[in-house]
């Protein structure tokens, strides 16, 4: 299929997300939810970081650490889950799977079109959530000596790592049950465990630590916080001190590739075995 | 028939619907059972890596079990109405002469058992992986504490879903927008008092948040740092289970009336 | 006999954007025992006035009454004696088996466990589901999933049963089985009554004791489908089969009451209402002046459908 159908597809699907996120809402509950719900998540580490360490102040590094990592890891719950989130719903929500997926539409743009609304949801949560964190909290940023560069390229391959991610979690959704929220929950919880979204992985046992440096969120979380944080404390913590910027981008893009490679095949053969199984408008509900 | 026989006929038959349902498909195991576990180990290593004393750890597993139970009041309870509309099976419901307050409780009550397994099992691969220290000093005490914690909880998921019924997909946003506000406020992984009295206070009006600082309290002694007396937590929580039950009839029968009014109780894809 | 249903101008409006008047001063008595249709386009009030009469909608304004009580005030003790079934729902849960889904609706109506499923085992077998009961709902085709809704209906026992398109979408053997099954059910069972909704002409006719015909939220006639047709009085019943043309020019010529038209093996089948059989001369030039050829035509006995064009002024497809 021509690349122009493909961006067709990727804008009519991205229209439709954004119809389905924000149409309906209402205007003051939209607004509401897009500023309340990443300050409440992140404000759960900050007090419980004030309850064992009293201050911000006197652990700024490690204080950046955290909020850094926890305000960016919106997106991977946003990217991965809003991915995932288009397979149930349209299964059995608007019951519309099976008409896009006899369509000739490629089912694997229509996803990635579709979730882009909560992207630019989850940028405005992080947004929100930074100028809470300086306004509010006094966390050290200073856009003078942010490396504009590495960041906007450790977002890019971030962005698309986390997309590969949420299309392998999709085809796992193409075979399973709706079950509320677990799915998400339940990977959130295993990203955020191992990839150092809040504390440094070396907290982890050394398996842990070994099963977190094959997952490019790591990298890209490391990157993030070396690129927005003035000055070179932070990049001691998380456990890669040993390795410098331009090495961390490269285990980033290779990671990123392998990544993608395997949620390719991974949707793949979740597509073929929800055909083969008949699960393509399955209705799960109990 | 009497009201109460089909009312408690209804109750249980849509109870065991949803327990039946959720695991019949053998997916549950991994998603209710071994996923939950992971978060609520992140939250053990935040505290690890901040050199937080153990207890705190005990805390993280405490709420991260009931964290089942808020989220299944949140999905599976208060949102499961609109759910329900949206699936064609609402005007089944409301057709029948049933009472509503017994589909819900149903509703609460299968929920209760499937939340109950993921919470049970958070709890003891918690205890046993992190090697929590638990103090249970009064057993009898905590089976009460969470029975009440339950019958108010659910109680005001039971209240929540009426009102979610009418508005529709708005249901789902404000679901959304009650998880991790409610998770921050009602002091899921560190003891409420920490927010200050006034915060606190504010919390308290979400029954889960008592329920927890008592579970708390009888679990780890004073290093909990309960709110108030379990005695009066106790109180206010039974308070709070009647209130909520009663609002929960009441707007239910208001809602309905609503939705026969406004031709909503059928109306799909809002 | 006494009445099932008592309609008294009832109105619903569905206000919005746009006001919608469902249903416009509508007038309705239902005897009970009586297997009673309500025919009519899509979009003319028949589904709204099922949902009030289930006590899912309330009325704008006027009163209706089912099984002596009020819709709006007395809507519980309805509910105890009635049960609905719409054609193409999709009701139950997908995870839970066909027997499964059924004893859960009949302990909504506080059937005791044996009966319910003396019931479901019984309507099972009468409908050809039993090799599917412990089948998840999930799994079954659409077919087997109306039956098992119109088993749902049936398996609590009601006085009072509506049927809205209750056969839509089934295959002719399934429809047929299925209607059988209403027959005899309103003919067994002393005193139970059928309000059934239906697109299918032939249904109608051959269920129906009598037919109430609904358009734009009016009942424009209530009768039995032989005094309906009746009603067709002096009017001519044509079937002309052409050559495909354009149908517009015949239905504005001045004496066509009403006609449909269905493609049949290349050609069309007009079936037409005429005021006068003189007209038919005029409809014959009006095909050959639209290019088409005459290759059949017939003059037939008025049917349900032939009454229906008489009193709407349209077909119902």
């Amino acid at each position: 299929m021509a690349v122009r159908d493909h961006l067709r597809t990727l804008r009519l699907a991205a229209w439709l997300g954004w119809q389905i996120e924000s149409n309906w809402a209402r205007p003051a509950l939209f607004l509401l939810y897009s500023f309340i719900r990443p300050i409440a998540t992140t404000l759960i580490l900050v007090i419980m970081y004030l309850i064992i360490k009293q201050d911000v102040s006197s652990d700024p590094a490690f204080f950046s650490y955290v909020y850094l990592g926890a305000t960016f890891y919106m997106f991977v719950s946003s990217v991965v889950f809003g991915i995932t989130y288009v397979i149930h719903a349209d299964r059995e929500h608007y019951q519309t799977l099976r008409n896009i997926y006899i369509s000739p539409v490629s089912l694997y743009v229509y996803i990635i079109g579709r979730a882009t609304g909560k992207v630019a949801l989850a940028a405005l949560a992080v947004v929100i959530s930074m100028a809470f964190g300086i306004l509010v909290l006094g966390l050290p940023f200073d856009p003078m000596l942010v490396d504009w560069p590495l960041f906007a390229i450790a977002m890019l391959l971030g962005l698309a790592c986390l997309v590969s991610l949420g299309l392998a979690l999709a085809g796992i959704s193409m075979l399973t049950a709706k079950h509320s929220t677990s799915i998400n929950e339940g990977v959130g919880g295993l990203v955020y465990l191992l990839c150092g979204a809040v504390f440094p992985i070396t907290v982890l046992p050394a398996w842990g630590q070994a099963i977190g440096l094959m997952i490019p969120v790591t990298y890209w979380l490391e990157l993030i916080r070396r690129s927005l944080y003035p000055g070179e404390g932070i990049a001691m913590l998380g456990g890669l001190q040993d390795f410098g910027d331009l090495t961390i981008l490269s285990f980033l893009l290779a990671s990123t590739l392998v990544f993608a490679a395997l949620s390719l095949a991974m949707f793949h053969l979740a597509d073929r075995n929800a055909r083969r199984k008949g699960k393509l408008d399955m209705i799960t509900t109990y | 028939m009497s009201d109460w026989a089909l009312n408690i006929r209804a109750g249980l038959a849509r109870a065991y619907a949803r327990t039946v349902g959720a695991t019949r498909e053998p997916s549950w195991v991994v998603f209710d059972v071994l996923l939950p576990l992971l978060g609520v180990a992140a939250y053990i290593f935040y505290y690890r890596a901040l050199g937080a004393d153990p207890v705190f750890e005990g805390f993280v597993v405490l709420g991260g079990a009931m964290t089942a139970f808020w989220l299944n009041v949140l999905w599976g309870m208060a949102a499961q109405l609109f759910w329900e509309r949206e699936v064609g099976n609402l005007q089944l419901f409301m057709v029948a002469p049933m009472s509503r307050m017994a589909l819900l409780a149903g509703m609460a009550l299968g929920g209760l058992f499937t939340s109950a397994v993921r919470a049970l099992s958070t709890l003891v691969l918690g205890v046993l992986i992190f090697q929590v220290h638990i103090m249970m000093a009064d057993p009898l005490a905590l089976v009460a504490v969470f029975t009440l914690t339950m019958l108010a909880v659910y109680g005001m998921g039971m209240a929540l879903s009426s009102l979610f019924l009418m508005y529709g997909r708005d249901a789902w946003n404000i679901s959304n927008l009650l998880q991790e506000p409610v998770y921050l406020m009602s002091g899921f992984y560190f003891p409420v008092r920490e927010l200050g009295m006034v915060v606190s206070a504010v919390a308290s009006l979400i029954p889960i948040t008592l329920g927890l600082d008592a579970m708390r309290q009888l679990l780890f002694g004073e290093l909990a740092g309960g709110l108030l007396p379990v005695t009066v937590e106790v109180v206010i929580l039974a308070l709070q289970a009647a209130i909520f039950i009663w609002l929960a009839a009441f707007s239910l029968d208001r809602m309905e009336q609503r939705g026969r009014r406004e031709g909503r109780l059928t109306l799909r894809w809002q | 006999m006494s009445s099932a249903i008592e309609v008294r101008s009832l109105s619903r409006v569905f206000s919005g954007r746009k006001e919608i008047v469902a249903l416009d001063d509508v007038d309705l008595t239902v005897e009970e025992g009586e297997l009673f249709g309500l025919l009519g386009p899509n979009g003319a009030g028949k589904t709204t006035l099922i949902k009030i009469l289930c006590t899912l909608l309330l009325p704008s304004s006027g009163t209706a009454r089912v099984l002596g009580y009020d819709v709006d005030s007395e809507a519980k003790q309805i509910r105890k004696r009635i049960n609905m079934v719409s054609g193409g729902e999709i009701s139950g849960y997908g995870l839970l088996t066909i027997r499964e889904n059924l004893w859960m609706f009949t302990q909504f109506y506080g059937v005791q466990g044996k009966v319910a499923k003396q019931r479901i085992d019984a309507l099972l077998e009468e409908f050809g589901l039993e090799d599917k009961a412990d089948v998840k709902l999930r799994t079954v085709s659409t077919g087997q999933r109306q039956k098992m809704n119109i088993i749902r209906g049936f398996s609590t026992d009601p006085d009072l049963i509506f049927l809205d398109e209750p056969t839509l979408g089934l295959d002719v053997t399934t429809s047929i089985s299925i209607r059988n099954y209403l027959r005899r059910w309103v003919r067994e069972r002393e005193g139970r009554t059928m309000m059934l909704t239906t697109h299918y002409m032939r249904e109608a006719e051959e269920l129906c004791d009598r037919v109430a015909i609904i358009d734009r939220g009016r009942i424009v006639a209530v009768d039995t489908p032989a005094g309906l047709k009746r009603r067709v009085g002096n009017d001519s019943s044509f079937l002309i089969e052409t050559t495909p043309i354009d149908t517009a020019r015949l239905s504005s010529l001045t004496g066509v009451r009403g006609l449909t038209a269905r493609p049949s093996n290349g050609h069309l089948k007009v079936r037409m209402v005429l005021e006068d059989e003189s007209v038919i001369a005029d409809v014959i030039s009006a095909v050959v002046a639209a290019g088409g050829k005459v290759v059949g035509l017939s003059k037939n006995e008025p049917t349900l459908e032939d009454a229906f064009m008489h009193l709407v002024g349209r077909g119902l497809e």
